[in-house]
């Protein structure tokens, strides 16, 4: 066991130093092999088992996902082996073996019992389950001893730029490829499988560096990561075929993100926690359904949808002003529960003015109901349209004209959050009263990241409106809102990336989890209440938060710093 | 005048239920500085462990004498309820920075909710509420005025429950060593309080009146759905802003001038001039219950009875 200690010891003080691969190096080895040999066996007589594993040579889903854990596994052993030697300096290989090694033991062992499980018993698998077991074993054990190597931080490390850009569209791909697989995913058990594949690997991943390394990356390359990030988006409708399961879900996906984007300015970058966000959606949806062609509209005035979006927007960002005026006094607790009080009269005015007991404005708990499509010179959003042969249909249409809405919102705000005002913001956020005595204007700080949150949200709400096609009160309730601070707290804080991951995941999983549908709710409570325990600064931390949340932590402090002086340079020598 | 009588006691009656309720928030907010967002959910919990107590272990009986046993059920399940929460939610989160537990709470009430709905047989739909002897029935009359057993029972329950608290925290060890943690929660640590069991009591104290509140609220409604909490939870928050939170007197005051506000207000906004008459009513009560709360909220946060817990604003 020791002997490992030795070649791979030194590992640490000269840059690199190719050494004789251990035994425990060919033990890992050797499980990949097994692993792999093992998944492209059969692993069960039964067919109706987990998808199909009853084929030799042709694996089912959870085969392949079994045998990219052992490519995974091969490239992070051939990286000790001192193929990569740069990439080695950069990632901790025996953390990320481990993790992959544990994944994929706990993946075989969960299989093996499903299939005890569904087949009345242990005589219905194949040799190859036991075989990939083996090897899946042989890994994690093979890789337990391995000694962890000293990496570099990935701040100090400054590769040729194309070889950063080749990264950020490898990942992309990666995203693009595995999010149009995994919505293909008809079945929820191979759903629920691939994702539990993906949290293992990314676990894998995140333990051996990559991540931060990719975050230093995408630092550098900002542009370069929006422009692809954008290109990914785009492409995916053609990745569909027509579909309209996952394109409506998509639509919604990208609905809840702009919101939640515009929710993240006045929570995340200026740190006021507004509980009634939701209500500004529904000021620009009850907006765009008051001013359309529905036969319900009770007003009767139709002027064109971009007049209507910067109408919505301006009445919404009305009454963020209106709700914004109280922070001048009120702060913390106190604003959040004002905002939510106000997010529910909000709601109580509109389910009440229907005619009965107030002005017909918006028709009560009826709604507005068949609201028409969009229609742009002649372009009718209800139709379905082909480019380059794929047909894009009324989803696809609404989920382009978003994707350009939703463009905005993160232009506004990444630039927001790099200026003067984001910075005021910042300095609000972690200490009032010294932002205060700096001279910065606390107050129209504020008011403006409430107005602007909800200008932004009430331009989503006008689309939202059309998208949905009705308008009713019950679209608007707290757990929305709820929802929102969710997908913010969940993707990280005052990050667009965060907040893109967070709301995505907040509104596929459900979808596509139809039979855990009824608990929905209670997961996404339990989920709130996990996070804020172990992860309070979210899934893609912006460091600055996360030392918010990790005061004592002097190393991260450092780090920020370090980090923080070389933007700044950055930004100089550019300038 | 009988009128006006009438819509007063129907005010005290539904500012005790929100006074019960309001103690809790206002018990929990002066010791650890945390809106328990979840309270409302409590309350409702409490509902629930009544309504659970008298269909498993009463048989269904609807004398006079199952109601203390109810209210025993009640006041179990609600404290119960608060005490696993405060372990599990908020203890780990006690030096967080205080978005944090805010967001917990806003969890732990989602998932009581969802636990209630999904795990209490039946609770998908509303559930009727036993209708038990003496403290339901024939509503008494007074000249004009009608007073039903229920609003009674629930008047009588928050003179009691104020009575036996204001001893408790008055003339007990631990309810003194509550007061010390209050206003200065390091120096009651050096004086030898143990400042976690404190804590701890302090949620039960809150979900023990609320736990009563439910029985009451079960009573009054003769039905209780997962959703009560919500309303009357974010109520009975307004009642303990209104009264000075952190101020147990003061969520008392407070509960009981929200309700009467809430009743004059129902009934005298239908006869506003200048056609505003359509904005009053039952439809808008809730309505104007909040513009109080952030009226309240925005110039006098300290409440009308002056807070205890200072600088929050």
């Amino acid at each position: 066991m020791n002997t490992s200690t030795l070649p791979n010891g030194a590992r640490g003080t000269t840059a690199v130093t190719v050494s004789r691969p251990s035994m425990q190096w060919y033990l890992t080895l050797a499980g990949v092999v097994l692993l792999i040999v093992g998944s492209l066996l059969s692993w069960c007589y039964d067919e109706g088992v987990l998808g199909n594993v009853s084929l030799n040579v042709n694996p089912g889903p959870i085969q392949v996902f079994m045998i990219v854990i052992a490519v995974l596994t091969l490239f992070f052993l051939l990286l000790r082996g001192g193929l990569f030697p740069v990439l080695d300096r950069l990632l901790d290989s025996a953390r990320a073996l481990r993790a992959l090694g544990a994944t994929a033991t706990a993946f075989m062992v969960a299989v093996v019992i499903v299939i005890a499980l569904q087949t009345s018993g242990l005589a219905n698998a194949d040799p190859g389950v036991f075989v990939a077991l083996v090897g899946a074993a042989l890994i994690t054990w093979g890789s337990w001893s391995l000694a962890s190597d000293p990496t570099v931080d990935p701040v100090s490390v400054h590769m040729r730029g194309w070889v950063d850009i080749l990264v950020i569209v490898a990942l992309l791909a990666i995203v693009l490829f595995g999010a149009a697989y995994a919505l293909g995913q008809e079945d929820g058990t191979v759903f629920v499988l691939f994702l539990s594949v993906l949290g293992g690997v990314s676990l894998a991943l995140a333990r051996s560096g990559l991540f931060s390394w990719i975050r230093v990356i995408a630092q550098r390359h900002r542009q370069v990561l929006m422009l692809g990030a954008f290109a990914v988006a785009f492409l995916f409708p053609f990745t569909q075929n027509g579909s309209d399961a996952n394109m409506s879900i998509a639509t919604q996906v990208i609905i809840f993100a702009t919101t939640a984007l515009g929710l993240n300015i006045v929570v995340g970058l200026a740190g006021l926690l507004d509980l009634g966000y939701i209500a500004f959606l529904g000021a620009g949806a009850y907006v765009g359904a008051t001013l359309s062609y529905s036969a319900f509209a009770t007003i009767h005035w139709k002027p064109p949808f971009i007049v209507v979006m910067i109408i919505g927007a301006c009445v919404s960002a009305t009454l963020g002003l209106i709700i914004g005026t109280p922070t001048l006094r009120v702060s913390g607790d106190y604003l959040a529960i004002v905002t939510l009080a106000f997010g529910e009269i909000f709601r109580l005015a509109m389910f009440n003015l229907d005619g009965n007991n107030g002005p017909n404005l918006t028709r009560g708990p009826n709604g507005i109901p068949a609201i028409p499509d969009l229609e742009f010179f002649g372009f009718n959003f209800g139709d379905t349209h082909d480019i380059f042969g794929i047909p894009i249909n009324r989803f696809g249409n609404y989920y382009f004209f978003l994707l350009v809405v939703a463009a905005i919102i993160i232009l506004v705000f990444t630039r927001l959050n790099n200026s003067r005002i984001g910075r005021g913001w910042v300095a609000i956020r972690e200490d009032e009263k010294a932002a205060e005595a700096m001279g910065v204007n606390t107050f129209g700080l504020k008011l403006f990241a409430f107005a602007g949150g909800a200008f932004l949200a009430g331009l989503a709400g006008t689309v939202k409106a059309h998208q949905d096609v009705s308008v009713t009160p019950d679209q608007y309730v707290f757990l929305e809102s709820a929802f929102l601070l969710a997908a913010i707290v969940l993707g990280g804080m005052g990050t667009v990336a965060g907040v893109l991951i967070g709301a995505t995941i907040l509104k596929l999983l459900p979808e596509k989890l139809r039979f855990v549908s009824d608990y929905r709710l209670l997961i996404f409570g339990l989920l709130l209440v996990l996070i804020m325990r172990f992860r309070p600064e979210g899934l893609v931390a912006s460091h600055r938060r996360q030392l918010e949340f990790h005061e004592e932590d002097t190393e991260l402090a450092e780090h920020v710093e370090h980090a923080h002086l070389e933007a700044t340079a950055g930004s100089e020598g550019t300038a | 005048m009988d009128l006006f009588m009438q819509q007063l006691v129907n005010g005290v009656t539904l500012g005790s239920l929100y006074a019960l309720i309001a103690v809790g928030y206002t018990v929990v907010y002066g010791i650890v500085q945390l809106i328990n967002f979840a309270h409302g959910e409590v309350f409702m919990i409490g509902a629930f462990g009544a309504l659970g107590t008298w269909s498993y272990l009463l048989g269904e009986s609807t004398s006079i004498w199952v109601l203390p046993i109810m209210i025993i059920g009640a006041v179990a399940a609600s404290t119960g309820t608060a005490v696993i929460m405060e372990r599990f939610a908020y203890r780990p989160l006690r030096h967080a920075p205080r978005l944090a537990p805010l967001i917990t709470a806003i969890g732990v009430s989602v998932f009581l909710q969802e636990a209630v709905r999904l795990f209490y047989p039946g609770a998908k739909s509303k559930l009727p509420f036993p209708q038990i002897d003496v403290v339901t029935g024939p509503a008494f009359k007074l000249g004009g005025v009608v007073i039903q057993r229920a609003a009674l029972f629930t008047v009588i329950a928050l003179v009691i429950c104020a009575l036996l608290l204001w001893l408790f925290v008055n003339r007990t060890k631990l309810g003194r060593g509550m007061l010390a943690v209050s206003q200065d929660p390091d120096t009651a640590r050096l004086m030898g309080i143990n400042v976690d069991r404190i804590i701890v009591v302090a949620f039960a104290l809150g979900a023990i009146l609320a736990g009563v509140a439910g029985v009451a609220q079960g009573l009054q409604n003769s039905n209780i759905d997962f959703r009560i909490g919500f309303l009357a939870g974010l109520k009975a928050f307004t009642a303990a802003v209104l009264g000075g939170i952190g101020n147990i007197e003061g969520a008392v005051v407070g509960g009981l001038v929200l309700g009467v506000v809430e009743a004059l207000v129902t009934q005298y906004t239908q006869y506003l001039p200048f056609g505003l008459s359509a904005f009053g009513g039952s439809s808008w009560k809730d309505v104007w219950t909040f513009a109080l709360l952030i009226l309240v909220l925005v110039f006098r946060p300290q409440g009308l009875m002056g807070a205890r817990v200072v600088d929050r604003a």
